[in-house]
Order: C-alpha cells, then structure tokens, then sequence
C-alpha cells in the first residue's frame, strides 16, 4: 500500500477546469517532485493535499485512511511553503513549538524533538531570534524545522528553494535531500526548476496545464522520455519530425538513425545536444554514420562545455561538445553522428510551454 | 548658494521650518495662548482656580468622569461589533462589493446629524416605538437615558465603519500563507484566529481603538444632543462656558481633556514599542 494515493483529484474555478483528473502514488520514504511550467496546477495539487484547497472531485488516502474531507489540521501532513510563512511574532524557538503545542506533545518529548530539529538543520545558537532578524537560508530552514519536528506522515514543499539565490539554493538542494533521507520521511516537493527535480528526485511527475505528462525516474525521463513535452522541459533537446519504419527513420536532411521503439510513417523524436557528435576535423569523411555537410551557425561557451546551433539541411540542431577543447567557430564546416535508440515522442502535453529545448528544431 | 546657508546649524532650522514651523504656528501657538490663558485671572495675575474648580466641583468632576466614560464605552461595544464585521468582509459572499461599499457610509454623516437620527428613530413616540406600539411594546427610555445609551448608540454607529475600515485592513495584511502554515501546524480555524491573526493584527486594533476613544471623548454634538441633562461631559460643559464667557474657565478645561488624550496616546507608543522590544525591534510585518 502507497502512503499517499491522489485518485482523480480534480479541480475547477467555476466552468474551467484547472486539474484534469490527476492520478499519484507515492511510497513511503520516496522523494516525489512534481514539475511543470507556472501555472500547470502542480501547487493547487498540493494546496489539495494539504487541505487548504478544495478539491472539485476526487479522493486522497494518506497511510490508508481517507483524508479528503478532513480539515488540514487534523491530515498529519506539514507543509514547508514558497514564502517559509514563519510566524513573524514569535521567536525561532516559539515557531517550532507552535505545532507541538497544537498537537499535545508532552513538554519533554517537544524539548528533545526542537533540539534535534534544531541541530539537523544547524540552527542552534538562533533560537530566540525572530524570524525578520535572519537571512532567507535561515529562515528557510526554520520553515524546515518547523515541519519535521511535527514527525508528519507526509511532508509537502511548495518551491520552497525558489525565492533564494542560485548557490544558496544549490547547498540547500543537497542539505534537503540528505534530511530527506535521514529521517525516513515521504515527501512531495513541487518546482518549475527541472535541475532541481532531477537533482533531488526518486521520481518526478511532469505536469503541463492541469494534466499529469508523465512520470518516472530522472534518469528515464531524460534518457527516454515518452512525451514530447518531457523531453523539452527537462534539459535541452532538439525535437526531430522524421519518416519511420520500423526501427529505422530519416531525418529531414535525408541520413537514417536508430528508433528506441517501432514506429511507422511520420514521428517526433529527442535528440539531446550532448548526445551528437561533432567532428570538426575532416568534414569530408562520408562514412556510414557521418552525416551530411553541416555548418557551425553560433558558439555559446559554458565553461565546462560549449554549445553549438548547427545548420544542416533545413534545420537548426543545438550540439554541445564537453572538454576543453579549442572552440569551433562560426562558419566552419562540420559533420554530425547520432546516438542509435532514439526515443519516440507522443504528443500530451499540448503546450510546451517554454521557448527553449528543441524549438530550433521545430521548424523541421 | 550664499555662504551663510552652507552653514549647517543654519541650514536645519531653515530645512525644518515649513514643517515644523507650521505645526509651532497654527498648533502650538493656540495651544500655548490656551494654555496661558487657562492661568489668568480676569486682571492678568497667575491662578490656579480654573483648574482647582475642575477637580472640586462636583458637576465639573462628573463631567470628566462622563466624558471618560463617552470615550470607552461606545469604543468597546465597536469593538465588540468591528472584528466580527472585519472578518466576515473577508469572506467571499452574494453582495460584498455592495456591503463593503455601504458599511462606509456613516463615515460621511456628520455628528450632529447621527444625534438626530438617533432621536427620531429611538425617541419615546419615535419611529421604533410607534411601529412596536401596536404589538403592546413600548421601547424603553434610550435617549437622554442615565446611562446615556443614546449616546453610546450614536457614538458606536459612527466608529462602526472607521474602526472596521481599520481591522479589515490589518487582517487583510496576514499574507494568506501565515493562516495556512498555523492551520497545517495542527491549528484549528479558532485557535489560528488568536495565537497567529489577532496578534499580528494588534497594531492595527489600537490603532483604532485609541482614535475612536479620542474622538468620541471630545465629541460636542452627539452627548449634547441625546445625552442625559444630568450627567454631561466636558466637552459639553465647555461650551456652557464659553456661553457665559467664562474663556479661562474654557481653557482650562480645554487643556484637561486634551492632556487625558496625550496621556493615552502615550501610554499607547509606550506599551506597544515594549512589546515591540520583547519581539526584537521595529514593528511586526
């Protein structure tokens, strides 16, 4: 039995539907993101979970019990929201108690949870300050504290990353997901950020306007994504439109590749800009897996590798070459090899939501 | 720029005068020749007496006592009627954008003109009692009654809107987010409204507390109108005064009630800046 188990969750603002019937499991102890452009009803899901949203329709077990219809005090679920929502009147200390209080927990038993609490997430030493009076990290991980000390069956996290600056973020991603694992806790964290969602992850649920894309590991979303939506959200890619069968397709500019899977007559494929090959050197070398003549259009170094639009054919490819080789500059003459099982896209997600991640290679 | 205002010691005052020379003119200065005036006799020498009489003669004394008790009565029963209204003006209903609109209005009425709603509706053989008549009730006696419920009635129904205006905003500025962490705390809806949202909204609750008391202890039409003939409060018997021309006697008066108003407004900076020390600093969001 999953400890949380979302059956048709939906949710409309009078005629028009902001959560299409949303299905999710999670497993104890399992790290879930959830991630999607703005506005794709990830956070109203959470807000769901919570309780302090209401759903339209639908059901929500936690550890087997239905908790739909409970009010979110009474969910034994804590929640680490986007603006940390620390209790500005009362002290660091004071805002760790508050739940305990609310929930009955024996003096002794709250000193050692507020101790521990306080120590995993290194605030000790900042207890009788108030809220105003520490760093967005701090008063991050007070939000942090503030929740696990509640020992919940389900912790939830409503961007909780996303109003601090970039290095901040980073340690914090990985001080997150360390706690995550040392307490044992099942969590689902929500984000727009898909560095931070493969990052930190079990599994990641890609939602795009109200609907649910697809779901999997990391790894199997990046290395094969089902839907041609995932495939441009996480990282970057160059989406194909090519002619298939069987195993085999042609790309726009005529050269064959390697399918993942069957498909027959016209189909969308990912390719990832890292996974191309470029060859600067002998641009005349028609070997069997060398392509035809493409030309370097724009350099973007990024330090530890430097990304390349090439045009070939008709097409824009984005390519990028790791290590620190000598830059190859615009206008040089280069040929491509290809990775062999490709991916094969269906289309979900109507709307890809985001200009970059393969629309260079839209106009193929 | 000529050198005598490169001069800082010259420079501030002249900086500060439009200002604070503003205030010493058209404030101070009245308030100085009140004060001055309230220690003369009628020859000009230095005395005491007006002020003496106020705190021995019995009618002066009561009238203090009245005017005090104007101040909080009708601050209380507000009170007691604005926070409830402040959060229902939260909630989503059929009409808000009507009601939000409409609760404002007694804002624009002036004193005397609510003492006259006051009597027509509420006077013996007023509107209420005519129309409860033929039902075999009679209303009892609410204007120029002992305890000057008139006067509280009249006071309460023009603060009920300022005071509202008030706490609706101070709740309204708890970010959304605050309630929700309280209630996912294990808070219930009660429980988040007095630990997190009263608190949070206290600054704003004295706020209008203290500006309805000090407005309706001064208030001139209202008690005058629909109050008792027997207990009236200063403001009132300042006016008397003056009638008679007794302008020392006004002064002094004057100066009382405006000190008993510094006095709260005070007390109020003092009190509320401590809790702000135990909080840290500053004011809380």
């Amino acid at each position: 039995m999953s400890m949380l188990e979302i059956t048709d969750i939906t949710k409309d603002y009078g005629a028009s539907r902001a959560l299409h019937p949303v299905s999710l499991c999670v497993e104890q102890g399992e790290f879930v993101t959830i991630l999607g452009p703005s506005g794709c009803g990830k956070s109203s899901l959470l807000r769901i979970v919570m309780g302090i949203s209401e759903q339209s329709g639908g059901e929500i077990r936690l550890a087997g019990k239905r908790i739909d219809m409970l009010p979110p005090e009474r969910r034994d679920i804590a929640m680490v929201f986007q603006s940390y929502a620390l209790f500005p009147h009362m002290t660091v200390e004071q805002n760790l108690r508050f739940g305990l209080r609310m929930k009955n927990v024996p003096k002794a038993e709250q000193q050692t949870r507020i101790a521990h609490a306080l120590d995993i997430c290194t605030l000790s030493g900042l207890t009788s300050r108030m809220p105003r009076q520490l760093s967005g990290g701090q008063q991050q991980r007070v939000a942090l504290a503030r929740a696990i000390v509640m020992q919940p069956n389900l912790l939830l996290f409503d961007e909780p990353l996303s109003n601090l600056d970039a290095k901040l973020r980073d340690t914090l991603r990985h001080e997150l997901v360390a706690l995550h694992r040392r307490i044992g806790a099942t969590s689902v964290y929500v984000t727009h950020d898909q560095a931070e969602a493969m990052a930190m992850s079990d599994r990641i649920v890609v939602m795009n306007a109200g609907r649910v894309i697809e779901i999997g590991t990391p790894l199997e979303l990046y290395r094969s994504p089902k839907q041609a939506f995932t495939a441009g959200f996480l990282g970057q890619t160059n989406l194909l439109a090519v002619t298939a069968s069987g195993r085999r397709a042609q790309l726009p500019w005529g050269q064959t590749v390697d399918l993942a899977t069957e498909a027959i007559g016209p189909a969308r494929i990912s390719v990832r800009p890292e996974s191309i090959g470029i060859h600067p050197d002998d641009p005349r070398t028609r070997d069997t897996g060398l392509s035809a003549p493409a030309t370097v259009t724009g350099v973007s170094f990024m330090g530890a590798s430097a990304l390349y639009t090439v045009s070939i054919g008709d097409t824009l490819l984005k390519v990028s070459h790791a290590g620190g080789d000598a830059l190859i500059e615009p206008g040089r003459t280069v040929a491509l090899t290809f990775p062999s099982r490709l991916p094969v896209l269906e289309d979900r997600g109507e709307d890809r939501g985001r200009e970059d991640g393969g629309h260079a290679a839209e106009a193929a | 720029m000529p050198a005598s205002l490169r001069d800082r010691r010259l420079l501030l005052p002249l900086l500060l005068a439009p200002g604070v020379g503003y205030l010493l003119l058209f404030f101070g200065g009245p308030l100085a020749a009140a004060f001055i005036g309230s220690l003369r006799l009628e020859d000009g020498s230095f005395t005491l007496t007006w002020y003496i009489r106020i705190f021995t003669r019995p009618s002066m004394l009561r009238g203090l006592g009245t005017s005090i008790y104007y101040g909080v009565a009708p601050v209380i029963v507000s009170l007691l009627v604005s926070v409830p209204l402040s959060l229902a003006i939260r909630r989503h209903f059929p009409g808000r954008k009507l009601f939000s609109g409409l609760y404002k209005l007694p804002l624009a009425v002036p004193g005397i003109i609510v003492g006259l709603m006051i009597i027509v509706v509420f006077e013996r053989g007023g509107f209420i009692d005519r129309a409860v008549a033929p039902l075999g009730f009679g209303l009892p006696k609410l204007v120029r009654d002992d305890w000057g419920v008139g006067v509280i009635l009249a006071s309460v129904w023009k603060q009920i809107p300022f005071m509202t205006l008030i706490i609706t905003s101070a709740f309204a500025a708890i970010p959304e987010d605050i309630r929700s962490a309280s209630r996912t705390l294990g808070a219930s809806r009660l429980t988040t409204f007095l630990r997190v949202e009263v608190p949070l909204a206290m600054p704003g609750i004295t706020a209008a507390v203290l500006l309805t008391f000090i407005g309706s202890m001064g208030s001139y039409a209202i008690p005058d109108i629909v109050g008792p003939p027997t207990a009236r409060p200063l403001s009132v018997l300042m006016v008397a005064e003056f009638n008679q021309g007794r302008f020392p006697q006004v002064f002094a008066m004057g100066m009382v009630l405006s000190a008993f108003a510094v006095a709260v407004l005070v007390a109020y900076y003092s009190l509320t800046s401590r809790i702000g020390d135990a909080h840290g600093r500053g004011d809380a969001r």
